[in-house]
């Protein structure tokens, strides 16, 4: 009996150990590691040949590498250092521009391709017959036989769950921790605001691996034997079972999948008494369940039973009562530019000039410029060859129809598209090679045509995201924990709610941003723009099904930016908006550049009267 | 003259759209619009950007959801039809953007376009087409989604002309084209389908251009219908250039219009 | 060089089996946009459906049609009640692909609760072995290698010369549009999924034949090939499923015959990781 509980204790523990490291990676990034199994593999199998001895002992029946019986703890170290570092080759897959579902698959039949390696090379991990007769923590020291130790094993697992429990929510609770949902919710928007990618999703899969890699070492620790059949492709499904099901993206909501799924279910047909004649009924049967659970709850509640928290941040002043809002779950379906409503109209009535923090003086004639820029595909130029030159602390306009190439060309001076010729200078440095993110550090900053917010993160919390220089922002900053970024970040929270009053959207701070009307959804993405200090600001179409007044009162609020230093580029399509507030004003057409000046001159050129304006 | 377009003549139809609610996502952008094309009528519908003209185009065709209100195509009530439905009893459509299937051939699209016709039917239809748009005939082999924006403008008008359709609705046929080609493809394309008699719904962001080839034009803003005339009472109508500009009047005609 | 020879008939036989399923399995994404894990699944289902059929006595050729059948009827239920609803929801391809592994889960599992856990196989005969040189193959294994190559020339002309090929591809490069024609795609779309369905319940069967004995799991690597040959060829792209099997097929029995038998599927999963790494859109697919 007492074995029986200390054992469901030790795999609750190791359970909840390989659910939070992946729901860490699956919930908080949105990183989809189909090949997750791997890392818990690799853990048990490095814990198991660094414990074990040299080959030949035992009478030699099995063949594996190293042997070199470490105590414990090394060979639980080595298997989360290994975890992790298995983890960079797959950082390099998940990289790349790949839709989800085939980076998915493509992760699920690496992980098939392991265990089919592992399998049949022998030398390696004794093959398909698995290691056995691994020794157990302590051995020598303890009695592994005795309840004591049984005990001991589950407090030591309980105990590491813990911690990895409190690891991983002081990470997320953090500004990292932020930049990881945001990277989830809309990872193009994310890298155009500064953030890394690359190394976020790295960081994300080490930490999840060597999670994953200590679960596996712990496990191996006490089972005393790992083999293929204990990691294929049924068991991945399960732990993603488990983190759907308890929440992902939550941590307690992990570790109550760990305790439902793998464990309890699991346990619980222990008590059906096997059909006589049939004993692989009720295993099949649970199989059959899991899969039906996932269908049942992708279906009807796919956030989980413990959703993700939405995190209330500001503090007295403008906080409104809290709205019981609904969890935006895993759609992700662009809304055209949603129709303008009368109460958005008086949205910026109480708009004053905004501080921004301002960059140093720029004294050259062009703080940005392109020269031959051009994008082409299969033969179409969507860009050709344009040329030009952005006055700093001016209010640019670019017009033109569909098509002309205006938003293509954004795209490339913002660095979220790559040109197929031609250079891009700013603050007379050639930035051509620079990805988004680096020109976002820089003081390049674009906003988009189409809802952009971050939906699953508060008001708050996406005006937040941007900001430049956040001790917080890295791995080791949120490791170091509140202490060390509190205080910075206790500023930014006041600049953030400053930025929310001065736009009269206090209100809103803690509400999902997904939630707001079309109109203030477009302010909030303006002010994030903001909220990354721009030097350079690009905006698509800022002002696309939003209320004449309200489109007014953006205008001004750009004006008074520009006075105040920062340089607006501006792609819009009605030309009042051009007359009121932009000089001067690009003409595009079929991808090239076909007028240039004040709004007056524009309109006794023939060529564009002709094409564009009316009247 | 229809001998020598190619085009045959067809009976075109009436459209009549009444108090019409519609959206994206249970959210209206059309609020309350009414609109009417007798048969064989160039009516054009004008407007700044995010107005809903758009919108009211995909409601027509079965794209969009409607909320309330109607709309009839001759005498049948096609109020929330799909699209595919309303295309079968002669509607033809040319969307803004997608307006081809970009990994077939040219001749593959205009035969896609036929897809509702007798096979025997097909070839004399394609040569039909080609008649009108006799540039077509060098690229039968190209694939669609490499040819030029002009080019496919064309195939996508001429996919929809495979059918004869008796109502021809067109989404910003200029919009990515040089401003000469838009001049052809609204003064003589567009014009050679109303010569056919088929009725002709057109969307346009150049409102001037499109002015010239309307025998009636609406102007939409904010989802609601703003004016309606014909295109000498509309430029002659201050409120007209306004709805456009949104700016002073005063302005725009001092500027040098 | 014998070896070399003989592994050239049983890569065709396998190239054989794996177009089936392939062309299957790129259809079904090139309309639907699902990867639909759960092919195996179903492939495995079928191939107990005939050998429940066959075990009561009726020829394993006439069961072939029980399997595509039950392999029609599957798939069209599959999409209709599971992918559809999620589709009209919103949900994101990689959410549809989590329960495809569910459903994967349900159609193995449940037939093992149904069949029990050991090992079956069909009770036929392989006929006369065939020797060309050190070419060696039974009857059976060339009739099922006849089959295959009936059943792509039979996609081939329906894709190329039926209305409802006409209709696929047009609802495959892009819906609205096929809409716009006339085209009911609704009822385009079942229909695939009836043909790929009966594809899949074909290929459940030969599997079954071909691999002597079975059980509820045996697809799971056979899946691996699937999306090898598919991603080899550009998903969506049929013929390029027919030649990525025809390569996949070769290139596992070839390489079996050369390096440790055991590894064969290595060469399949690392060209499919190639290919996802370097070009997503196959062989014959159009650049993205």
């Amino acid at each position: 009996m007492v074995y029986y509980i200390t054992t469901l204790l030790v795999y609750g523990g190791i359970d909840a150990i390989a659910c939070l490291g992946l729901s860490q990676q699956f919930g908080v990034a949105g990183v989809t590691n189909f090949g997750f199994i791997i890392f818990q593999a690799a853990g048990a199998y490095t814990a198991a040949v660094l414990s074990l001895p040299p080959d030949g002992a035992n009478g030699g029946f099995q063949q594996y590498v190293l042997g070199w019986n470490l105590p414990f703890p090394l060979p639980l170290i080595g298997a989360a250092l290994v975890g992790g570092l298995l983890s960079l080759p797959f950082a390099a897959i998940v990289g790349k521009r790949l839709r989800g579902d085939f980076a998915a698959v493509g992760l699920l039949v690496t992980a098939v391709m392991f265990n089919l390696l592992v399998t049949n090379f022998q030398p390696f991990l004794n093959g398909a017959a698995g290691l056995s007769l691994v020794p157990q923590p302590l051995q020598s020291v303890l009695n592994p036989q005795g309840s004591a130790y049984a005990w001991s094993y589950s407090a030591a697992a309980i105990v590491l769950a813990y911690i990895v429990y409190r690891f991983l929510r002081r990470i997320t609770n953090s500004p990292y921790g932020r930049t990881l949902r945001a990277m989830r919710d809309n990872d193009v928007v994310a890298d155009s605001l500064g953030k890394d990618l690359r190394s976020l999703r790295t960081s994300a899969l080490v930490t999840g691996g060597a999670i994953a890699g200590l679960s596996g070492g712990l496990l191996v620790g006490f089972i005393t034997l790992w083999d293929p059949q204990a990691w294929g492709y049924a068991e991945t499904i399960v732990l993603f079972a488990a983190v759907i099901i308890g929440g992902r993206g939550n941590h307690r909501g992990a570790i109550l999948g760990a305790i439902l799924v793998p464990l309890a279910f699991e346990e619980a047909t222990r008590y059906i008494p096997p059909v006589p004649n049939d004993a692989n009924l009720v295993p099949a049967l649970q199989w059959v369940a899991i899969g039906l659970l996932i269908v049942l709850f992708l279906w009807f509640r796919p956030q989980g039973i413990l959703p993700e928290r939405r995190r209330i941040i500001a503090g007295a002043r403008g906080a409104a009562a809290a709205v019981p809002s609904s969890v935006v779950a895993s759609s992700a379906v662009a809304v055209a530019a949603p129709a303008a409503s009368e109460s958005d109209a008086g949205l910026l009535e109480r708009v004053t000039a905004i501080p921004v923090a301002v960059r140093p003086a720029y004294s050259g004639a062009a703080i940005l410029a392109c020269s031959g820029l051009g994008r082409s595909f299969d033969g179409v130029h969507a860009v050709d060859s344009v040329t030009l030159e952005f006055a700093p602390g001016r209010l640019t306009g670019i017009i033109g129809p569909n098509g002309a190439g205006k938003s293509t060309l954004l795209a490339m001076l913002a660095g979220t598209l790559r040109p197929t010729a031609g250079r891009i200078l700013h603050r007379d440095e050639d930035i051509t090679a620079l990805p988004a993110h680096r020109r976002a550090r820089r003081g390049v900053v674009r906003t988009f045509q189409l809802a952009s917010e971050f939906k699953r993160l508060t008001v708050i919390e996406n005006l937040l995201t941007p900001i430049p220089g956040q001790r917080g922002d890295t791995f080791r900053g949120a490791f170091l924990g509140r202490r060390y970024w509190g205080g910075q970040e206790r500023e930014n929270i006041d600049r953030a709610e400053a930025m929310l009053e001065r736009f009269g959207l206090e209100a809103l701070a803690d509400r999902y941003a997904g939630d707001l009307s079309g109109g203030q959804r477009r302010l909030v993405e303006i002010m994030r723009a903001l909220m990354a200090e721009p030097d350079v600001l690009l905006l698509d179409e800022p002002m696309a099904g939003v209320h004449p007044r309200l489109a007014h009162q953006i205008g001004m609020l750009l004006v008074g930016l520009c006075e105040g230093g920062t340089t607006v580029i501006m792609v819009e399509h009605e030309l009042s908006i051009m007359d009121e507030f932009c000089d001067p004003v690009i003409v595009m057409a079929e991808g090239r550049v076909l007028a240039e000046g004040a709004m007056a001159t524009l309109r006794s050129n023939a060529e564009v009267v002709e094409a564009y304006l009316v009247g | 003259m229809s001998a020598e377009s190619g085009l045959r003549t067809v009976e075109g139809v009436a459209l009549t759209v009444s108090e019409l609610i519609a959206g994206y996502n249970g959210s209206p952008v059309l609020h309350g619009v009414s609109i009417g094309v007798k048969p064989g009528e160039i009516v054009s519908i004008v407007g700044p950007n995010g107005s809903g003209k758009s919108t009211l185009l995909k409601s027509v065709v079965g794209i969009v959801e409607v909320m309330s209100g109607t709309i009839r195509v001759g005498e049948r009530d096609v109020t929330g039809w799909r699209s595919e439905e309303v295309a079968r009893i002669g509607v033809g459509y040319v969307p803004q953007v997608d307006d081809v299937f970009a990994p077939l051939t040219v001749r593959e699209n205009l035969e896609m376009g036929g897809y509702l016709l007798r096979s025997r039917e097909v070839p004399s239809n394609v040569e039909r087409v080609l008649g009108v748009f006799p540039q077509l005939a060098r690229m039968l082999t190209r694939r669609a989604g490499k040819l030029s924006g002009g080019e496919r403008k064309m195939l996508a008008m001429g996919r929809a002309l495979m059918l004869a359709p008796a109502l021809v609705v067109l989404d910003e046929p200029t919009a990515n084209l040089a401003p000469a080609i838009a001049r052809a493809v609204l003064q003589e394309h567009v014009r050679q389908l109303a010569a056919t008699g088929a009725s002709v719904l057109v969307v346009e962001q150049r409102a001037k251009a499109v002015l010239e080839i309307s025998d009636r034009t609406y102007v939409l803003t904010g989802g609601q219908l703003r004016m309606e005339g014909t295109p000498a009472e509309l430029a002659a109508s201050n409120e007209f250039v306004e709805s456009f500009l949104g700016g002073s009047v005063e302005g725009a005609r001092a500027a040098g219009a | 060089m014998s070896l070399f020879v003989a592994s050239l008939g049983f890569g065709l036989l396998t190239a054989a089996v794996l177009a089936l399923a392939a062309v299957g399995f790129t259809l079904q994404f090139a309309v639907t946009n699902v990867l639909n894990l759960a092919y195996s699944g179903v492939m495995i289902v079928c191939a107990y459906i005939a050998y429940a059929v066959n075990a009561a006595g009726v020829s394993i050729w006439v069961c072939v049609l029980v399997g595509i059948a039950a392999g029609a009827l599957i798939s069209l239920v599959l999409n209709n009640f599971i992918y559809r609803p999620f589709q009209r929801r919103g949900t994101p391809p990689v959410s549809i692909v989590i329960v495809s592994l569910g459903m994967t889960l349900i159609f193995e599992f449940g037939t093992q609760a149904i069949a029990g856990p050991t090992n079956v196989s069909y009770s036929m005969s392989q006929g006369a072995t065939l020797q060309a040189g050190a070419f060696q193959l039974t009857a059976a294994q060339i009739a099922i290698i006849v089959i295959s190559i009936v059943m792509m020339g039979v996609m081939h002309l329906v894709i190329r010369y039926t209305r409802l090929g006409k209709a696929m591809r047009a609802t495959a490069a892009n819906r609205d549009l096929a809409r716009n024609c006339g085209i009911r795609t609704d009822r385009v779309v079942m229909a695939t999924w009836l043909i790929t369905g009966a594809l899949c319940g074909l290929a459940g069967v030969v599997f079954g034949m071909n691999s002597g004995s079975f059980g509820a799991t045996s697809t799971d690597i056979f899946l691996v090939l699937i999306l090898a040959a598919v991603f080899l060829g550009g998903p969506g792209e049929p013929y390029g499923a027919m030649l990525g099997a025809l390569v996949i097929g070769m290139a596992t029995e070839v390489s079996a015959a050369f390096i440790v038998a055991d590894y064969k599927y290595v060469v399949a999963f690392v060209i499919l990781i190639a290919m996802l790494a370097v070009r997503p859109t196959g062989l014959l697919g159009a650049r993205a």
